[in-house]
């Protein structure tokens, strides 16, 4: 009993400091953000998933602290639901706990990596990995694991000119098992013969996003958020 | 009428329909010659329509020719049925139709320009005009017999034929049918191949005819021929058949009796005859009842009718 | 011939049973699309059900493209019927009335009286369609608008662009017409021979039924068959969906298609030119 008291204290003790670095590191990404009040930016988006055609879209999403956003768009538009706020609270909103890893290079640049678990049933994220830019106060990769999803993986890429902490393309990777689609509206058969997946192959796509001519702290009505239907 | 030496209009020769093991029409021969009224007689069911429908190219012979204006007819069918009116069984149109319309139809593809004038001429002919804007569903039957008629006299062909034209017509329709086929023949100079039923009808009409029964020609001639006094038979009915029969015995009518039954005496005698065998009886003293002329031509038909029944 | 096909056309659309199939197409369509104002959402939704886990989408994906695509795939089993309710009264209806008699002693020849026929006939049978094509997808779009198209093609979600959606619906459209006119030509081909018009309609129904069942029997011998029942190639008009087209595939099922229109109306010709007119 005493021996179990003693390991956990060691534990304790050995993950409280990185558990430190981990807060810190987040939140100075954070607080790097929340510079930015709102933003309404214009977005590319290329869907490359095998069971999914789509057509190259473009869009608008617009975003107010701390949590409104909008994807609008004239056609349509579709976005991983993970890969549309990527702002660093919507990612921790929930309570979590961050430990700091490691520091290793990605892309050319020095990166601390830091696991983030949420904690309580309500959460469908599991586990994910966060690489953080401790110098430009970014996020540059997140992995997630999910319950429902698989495994995604987002890629941030900023212009290192941009005064803002704000990506100009973000690639989106996700690893999921088979989705059954319905069968309606395909009753007769005839399917195309050529491209038969295996059944259960898990399915591997993903979104690459282009962010361009960002506006940002320009102030954006509420009504922009509001459900127009 | 004699017309051996005119042109034939219709040439029907070795003519056979079978369906199968039934022969509707066999080894049938006909000649009609222009200016023809020629009747076509025969019971129900003896093949007239068969035949009919030979000539028209609705049906295809089993064997033997047709030629209609010295042409074949299979193989100048469009030629020939542009000069040819026709009626074939029922009257049958487009109900939804009105009686115009199925003319109007019918005229555009008759291979001839039909004026609208022309159409409600042959509609005020046949005593339709005031009726032209009606759906023929709503025509009775001898009305749309009429527009039968109509639509075979629409492109003014120079053959007309005719399938029991009167069937289905009132007494007076049956009259103004007839008179209107001697009209054609005798005014307008068409031929008129007439199919008939009825023996009566053909003979007020015809100038040839021909009998047949079970797909084959029985008689066949001129109808003034085929129906003359010397053919003729009389049944007088007397009120003394004994007294009767002592003074025929006694007098030159005697070779002309075919027979007694009761007191009724057969003759073959003419009509002019009849009038003096009248006349020979009342002078001596025998009652006549009833003077009845039946003709063995008759008589055959009837009898070869019933036998169809 | 251009007078005998206006004469049929006239005789065809002077008959009540030719417009069975106009109101049939002008109540269903609209009240497809009336459901649609209610249940498109679900339809969507149901459609869409596993992307939405991981996708947020917007757009006008309820839109007249997507009900006229419904429509099509759902109608393709009952225009058959509306069709041979014309087509296989065009000869037998001829026969039942006694009007063969009228037609047929006039200086026109039956291969033409024939042709004309059939040719009013296929005029029916695109004329049915194009009226499907224009409820469809004129009605839809003063109700929803157009937009993307999202459909499900065996097991792939596809979503057109907007623009890249009418021409995909001008070919299958044009294609639906070309099978149904396979409909047509069969059903007139039952008209040949017989003498009233429920003959041609039951048996044209039938053998696209049985056809129809053969197809959907997931055995193998019946598979191995299916690609010889034309009923296979009339709903092919789902080839234009594919992306990329399938060109070789379309033209393969147009060839076919007509292929069987040539084979009936060919029949039919034989048999009508040496048929004895007894009615």
């Amino acid at each position: 009993m005493r021996k179990v008291f003693l390991i956990m204290l060691i534990c304790i003790v050995e993950i409280f400091p990185q558990q430190k670095i981990a807060d810190e590191l987040i939140n100075s990404v954070i607080t790097n953000f929340n510079r930015v009040k709102d933003y309404e930016v214009d977005i590319e988006i290329k869907v490359d998933v095998d069971f999914l055609k789509v057509p190259d879209s473009k869009a608008k999403i617009y975003f107010k602290q701390p949590d409104k956003i909008r994807l609008k768009s004239e056609g349509f538009a579709m976005l991983p639901k993970e890969g549309l706020d990527f702002s660093p609270s919507a990612l921790t909103k929930k309570d979590y706990t961050a430990i700091y890893e490691q520091d290793v290079t990605l892309n050319g640049k020095k990166v601390s990596v830091v696991k983030v678990i949420p904690v309580g049933e309500q959460s469908n994220v599991i586990l994910s990995t966060l690489w953080i830019d401790p110098i430009d106060k970014v996020i540059r990769k997140v992995e997630s694991t999910t319950k429902t999803n698989g495994t995604f993986t987002i890629e941030f890429y900023y212009n290192d000119s941009f005064n803002y902490p704000l990506p100009e393309k973000m690639v989106f990777t996700f690893n999921i098992d088979k989705l059954n689609l319905p069968k309606a509206f395909t009753t007769d058969g005839n399917t195309p013969k050529k491209k038969k997946r295996l059944p259960d192959a898990p399915t591997k796509g993903n979104v690459i996003v282009k962010y361009s001519d960002y506006k940002v702290n320009k102030g954006i009505p509420d009504s922009v958020f509001e459900e127009s239907k | 009428m004699d017309s051996k030496n005119e042109e034939l209009v219709i040439e029907i020769r070795n003519l056979s329909k079978y369906f199968n093991e039934l022969k509707a029409v066999d080894n049938l021969n006909i000649n009609v010659f222009r200016g023809d009224v020629f009747g076509f007689l025969g019971p129900n069911g003896a093949g007239k329509s068969t035949t009919i429908r030979m000539l028209l190219t609705l049906i295809k012979p089993t064997k033997g020719s047709i030629k209609i204006f010295g042409k074949d007819l299979f193989r100048d069918r469009l030629s020939i049925l542009k000069n040819v009116g026709a009626i074939v069984e029922k009257p049958d149109f487009y109900g939804y139709l009105s009686a115009y319309k199925n003319l109007e139809i019918l005229g555009k593809i008759s291979g001839h320009e039909i004026s609208n004038k022309r159409i409600m001429e042959v509609l005020e002919l046949v005593g339709l005009s005031d009726r032209y804007k009606s759906k023929v569903k709503t025509f009775s039957h001898g009305m749309k017999q009429r527009l039968g008629i109509a639509q075979a006299l629409l492109h003014d062909p120079d053959l007309i034929i005719l399938d029991e034209p009167t069937t289905g017509l009132d007494p007076m329709g049956m009259k103004e049918i007839r008179e209107l086929i001697i009209h054609l023949s005798r005014d307008q100079k068409k031929t008129v191949f007439l199919s008939s039923h009825i023996l009566n009808e053909v003979e007020q009409v015809a100038n040839r005819m021909i009998i047949i029964n079970k797909g084959t020609a029985k008689v066949e001639g001129n109808v003034k021929d085929l129906l003359d006094a010397t053919n003729l038979s009389v049944t007088v009915e007397v009120s003394d058949v004994l007294k009767a029969g002592s003074l025929i015995s006694e007098s030159g009518w005697s070779e002309k009796l075919k027979g007694i039954s009761g007191n009724r005496m057969e003759f073959n005698i003419g009509n002019q005859e009849t009038a003096q065998l009248n006349k020979f009886f009342v002078e001596n003293g025998v009652d006549v009842y009833s003077i009845v002329p039946t003709r063995s031509l008759e008589e055959y038909f009837l009898r070869i009718t019933q036998e169809a029944i | 011939m251009l007078t005998l096909v206006g004469i049929e056309l006239f005789k065809v659309f002077r008959k009540w049973r030719t417009y069975i199939g106009f109101i049939a197409i002008g109540v269903l369509v609209p009240i497809i699309h009336i459901a649609m104002v209610y249940e498109g959402k679900n339809t969507i939704d149901f459609m869409t059900r596993n992307i939405q886990q991981s996708f947020v989408f917007v757009g006008n994906l309820l839109n007249t493209y997507l009900i006229s695509y419904i429509v099509l795939t759902s109608l393709t089993v009952h225009i058959p019927f509306l069709i041979t309710l014309v087509a296989g009264d065009l000869l037998a209806g001829e026969a039942t009335a006694g009007t063969y008699r009228l037609m047929l002693t006039r200086p026109v020849t039956r291969e033409k009286f024939v042709t004309a026929k059939f040719i009013a006939g296929v005029i029916y049978t695109n004329l049915l369609i194009l009226w499907l094509a224009l409820m469809s997808l004129a009605v839809g779009y003063f109700i929803f608008g157009v937009g993307e198209l999202l459909i499900i093609r065996g097991d792939m979600v596809i979503i057109f662009e907007q623009k890249d959606v009418l021409w995909r619906f001008l070919g299958a459209y044009g294609y639906a017409s070309l099978g149904m006119t396979v409909v047509a030509s069969l059903a007139y081909l039952f008209s040949s021979l017989v003498e009233n018009a429920i003959g041609p309609i039951v048996s044209t129904m039938a053998v696209i039924i049985v056809f129809v069942i053969i197809s959907a029997i997931n055995v193998e011998l019946l598979q191995s068959i299916r690609p010889y029942l034309f009923t296979n190639y009339i709903s092919s008009w789902q080839l234009f969906f594919d992306n990329p087209l399938d060109v070789e595939e379309i033209l393969k099922s147009i060839g076919i298609l007509i292929l069987h229109i040539v084979l009936f109306f060919g029949a039919t010709l034989i048999i009508f030119k040496r048929k004895d007119i007894l009615t």
